[in-house]
């Protein structure tokens, strides 16, 4: 007994340290800078990164990984330390890394007003938190439209007209209604509201909400009417749609939905439908954007290195190479006005739906949560049109008592 | 209770044999209460001597130079955050709660394994002392070592393993069990964010029911667990063995080509049938696609998006997955069971319901006692069926914390850590899957056949 304990006892605390040692040595900064980006983009950041720092006399090698901006959040929030250097993430996640303290604060380093200056203004909103600006906009294109095959949607104006001629031609009508991000579309459109004030800790101060009202009662009957339709399909990924009449969706699978759909490819912007008071209503939504986080830096000059690489990345020569690599929306005023992005189909449909979306600002991580579950409610026949407008009235004002619980 | 009065009697006399020791010894034993290892150096056996001093002097190091700093902070679990500097922006990192309570935690142990080689010192001084005084031999270093290859055996054998289920099993065991007490979520995130310990609260709010507590919640995602767990295993079970009866019996031909194309389901990788199969019932999936161009539905069938339907479709589905693995093992156990019990049965004019009732099922039961319970507690936290089939959802506005009315506890407990990030309430969780584990275990495992009456069928 005594030798074996002896035994562990030894190698525990070797080993203990062991792994101090190590942790020490790893934080001293090396000449590395990690970036995390879309797939598609790698090879293009790689080149045009190593290029910007060769040219600024800028000492440090380039490493470009593949992370989607939908979980470079999660994953830096997991580990800040081991995270990337730059990472694009979604602006929904935002609220995330700020609390976190996953995101560099950019208010007062002279970078704030060069973002400014060259990016539209519902961009910089986007990438502000309370007061501080913390991030990069990178595109301007996390917004969504109708795509449309123009052999079985007649009339991609009225949303009655869509359902019905998807039904007519057994094809299949994508909207995903149980995501928060698009089920706005209902809610705005009918004229509700719902915002977040935000502070400089990260923290969510104050809550504006209309839902339980006439507006969204029409709202929530819309969804359950849409749900109720045998073309109906929540989705809004075109991989993994089938048999497509229609879907809502952004420009990031415009060259899959043309492929798809061919010669009929069509977008344009979200239909009007009529509510259960016989008024006309126009789908509203979110125009969001993509950003470039910069991780908080404990070495003065690879900060600086990450800093001007973050500027160079989303200025305009970038912006217009990432345009024409993987078909993203330029956030830049320089790049918007190019002659391609003017020219694009998805692109288009995008800054039409614009005029009756509202840029998207921040949202605490539960409302996400909360808004999946209205819409798995309605979808699993939890709420039908047989539902009483009390009973509906009832979900929403749960719903608007929710949102606001999230702010502290 | 005899247990721990043993436990107690046995402490009660090594604290005594440690003051007799003390008392009795001479100066050189009483210098080793501190300094280790200083008796059996002055007594020239300096190879023991020395580990024992060495080994203090380790611990000490580790302490003054490490494990100390963390440890004192143990309690406040840090208070330095990490801020910016509002001059160069540059980032300087505070305390990190995270590895304060993880190298906290192994200072702890490493001071009862302390404790542990003070007692293993006192006594070792006490041994040398009686042996000389007896004028007897005290056996060798090389004496000792040669024990561990030959009596003590098993302990040269165990060290590895326990050594691997301390560092990789118990110590995250425990921290995560320390994480319960804390506010470790998305608000609170190592390394840029301290957290702290808050007592119960985590608790209370798992048992709070009405407004944002986990109450409702809870209870819902534990007694569907216990539902699927119970419908999971036993149509499984009943199944599995009709099925294999039905392939022993005479009539049916080809035995071999069936029990092949069965295991052929075994033969393909879980996730990969199951993610498949999920798509292929999903509502723009293959079978509603086909189901709606036949005419035979006008509307998709709800099955993943209906609670109760996706419940049902997922028990539905874990037979295919689980069948084939049950018939393997009745196979095997009916063609043991001995022939003349059905002769003598049949002479006695008993019928075929009969004799399995009265032979088969029994003898089943008995055999397989164990694996149902494993299979059943397998299922309480079967994490690949759910996630895969129907991600736990749908989601319901009746149900806080992301869960899906067909979470099971263990789903539930990873949406919590991914996309929450809310580690301490999926710590309390993973307490809460423990401790139903554990009663559920206890109790039916008393209740076992097998374990009951080991000599049964015998």
């Amino acid at each position: 007994m005594k030798k074996k304990l002896l035994t562990i006892l030894l190698a525990g605390t070797m080993a203990v340290s062991a792994l101090g040692t190590c942790m020490t040595a790893s934080a001293a900064s090396s000449g590395e800078i990690v970036i995390w980006t879309a797939e598609p983009l790698m090879s293009v950041t790689q080149t045009m990164a190593e290029e910007f720092l060769a040219e600024n006399g800028y000492d440090y090698s380039v490493t470009v990984e593949a992370v989607g901006a939908g979980d470079a959040a999660s994953n830096m929030i997991t580990d800040v330390e081991g995270g990337a250097d730059l990472y694009g993430f979604a602006q929904d996640q935002l609220s995330r890394l700020v609390a976190a303290g996953a995101v560099q604060p950019l208010t007062g380093t002279g970078y704030d007003t060069w973002i400014e200056e060259e990016n539209g203004s519902g961009s910089v909103e986007a990438a502000t938190f309370g007061s501080t600006l913390y991030a990069f906009p990178q595109s301007a294109d996390n917004g969504y439209f109708l795509y449309y095959d123009s052999s079985v949607v007649t009339d991609p104006t009225s949303l009655e007209t869509i359902i019905a001629d998807c039904e007519a031609a057994g094809k299949n009508f994508y909207f995903e209604i149980n995501n928060g991000w698009y089920q706005v579309a209902f809610f705005f459109g009918a004229g509700c509201t719902l915002t977040y004030e935000t502070s400089d800790d990260g923290t969510f101060t104050s809550c504006d909400i209309s839902y339980a009202n006439e507006q969204g009662l029409v709202a929530l009957k819309e969804m359950i009417e849409l749900a109720s339709s045998s073309s109906f399909q929540n989705g809004s990924s075109i991989s993994s749609a089938t048999n497509v009449g229609a879907i809502v969706d952004g420009t990031w699978d415009a060259s899959e939905i043309q492929k798809l759909f061919g010669e009929n490819y069509a977008a344009v912007k979200l239909p009007s439908f009529t509510g259960s008071d016989g008024e006309e209503y126009q789908l509203g939504g979110f125009s969001g954007y993509k950003l470039l986080g910069v991780k908080p830096q404990t070495d003065a000059d690879k900060l600086k290195a990450c800093l001007d690489l973050a500027q160079y990345l989303t200025g305009t020569e970038v912006q217009l190479a990432v345009y024409n690599e993987d078909g993203w929306g330029p956030s830049n005023l320089t790049a918007q006005e190019d002659e391609a992005v003017q020219a694009d189909i998805a692109l288009s449909a995008l800054a039409e739906q614009s005029n009756y979306s509202m840029g998207q600002g921040q949202y605490p991580d539960d409302y996400w949560t909360l808004a999946t579950s209205l819409g798995d409610d309605i979808i699993s026949g939890n709420l039908t049109s047989s539902t009483s407008d009390e009973d509906l009235m009832a979900v929403l004002e749960d719903f608007e008592a929710q949102c606001s619980s999230y702010v502290q | 209770m005899k247990k721990t009065a043993a436990f107690f009697q046995a402490m009660a006399a090594s604290l005594r044999e440690i003051g007799v020791t003390f008392r009795e010894g001479d100066w050189k034993t009483k210098v080793s209460f501190v300094i280790f290892g200083f008796g059996p150096l002055m007594r020239k056996y300096y190879l023991r001597g020395i580990a024992f001093l060495a080994l203090e002097i380790l611990y000490i190091w580790y302490m003054i130079s490490f494990g100390a700093s963390y440890l004192a902070q143990f309690g406040t679990l840090g208070t330095v955050e990490t801020h910016m500097d509002p001059e160069t922006f540059v980032t300087v990192y505070g305390d990190n709660s995270f590895l304060i309570l993880l190298w906290s935690l192994l200072s702890i142990f490493a001071t009862i394994f302390l404790i542990c080689l003070w007692r293993m010192n006192i006594s070792e001084n006490r041994r040398e002392e009686v042996a000389l005084k007896a004028g007897k031999e005290v056996p060798t270093v090389r004496q000792d070592l040669h024990k561990l290859i030959d009596g003590k055996f098993h302990y040269t054998l165990l060290s590895l393993p326990t050594l691997g289920i301390f560092v990789f099993t118990i110590l995250p065991v425990i921290f995560m069990v320390c994480v319960a007490f804390t506010n470790y979520d998305f608000t609170h995130q190592a390394p840029t964010k301290l957290f702290s310990w808050v007592g119960l609260a985590n608790f209370k709010s798992l048992l709070s029911f009405g407004g944002s507590g986990f109450g409702a919640t809870f209870t819902k995602v534990l007694s569907w667990t216990v539902v699927w767990a119970f419908f999971a295993t036993f149509i499984n079970y009943f199944l599995g063995m009709a099925l294999a009866m039905l392939i022993n019996t005479k009539w049916i031909k080809f035995k071999k080509l069936w029990r092949t194309i069965l295991v052929m389901t075994i033969a393909i990788p879980q996730f990969v049938s199951l993610l498949y199969v999920s798509k292929l019932f999903a509502s723009d999936g293959l079978v509603n696609s086909y189901l709606l161009k036949w005419g035979v539905i006008s509307q998709a069938l709800p099955f993943w998006t209906n609670p109760l339907w996706a419940k049902v479709t997922i028990v539905i589905l874990n037979c295919w997955v689980g069948i084939p693995y049950m018939m393997l093992i009745s196979t095997g156990i009916l063609m043991n069971i001995p022939a003349d019990l059905y002769e003598s049965a049949k002479i006695d004019g008993a019928n075929t319901f009969q004799m399995f009732r009265k032979i088969t099922l029994p003898y089943m039961l008995f055999v397989t006692g164990p694996y149902l319970l494993t299979t059943f507690t397998g299922n309480l936290n079967n994490f690949n069926i759910i996630y895969l089939l129907s991600g736990g959802g749908p989601t319901t506005m009746s149900m806080t914390g992301g869960a899906g009315t067909t979470d099971l506890l263990i789903t539930w407990l990873y949406k919590m850590t991914v996309n929450d990030t809310n580690y301490c309430m999926a710590a309390v969780i993973g307490i809460m899957v423990f401790a139903v584990t554990a009663v559920i275990s206890l109790v039916v495992y008393g209740m076992l056949p097998s374990v009951r009456d080991e000599e049964g069928f015998q």
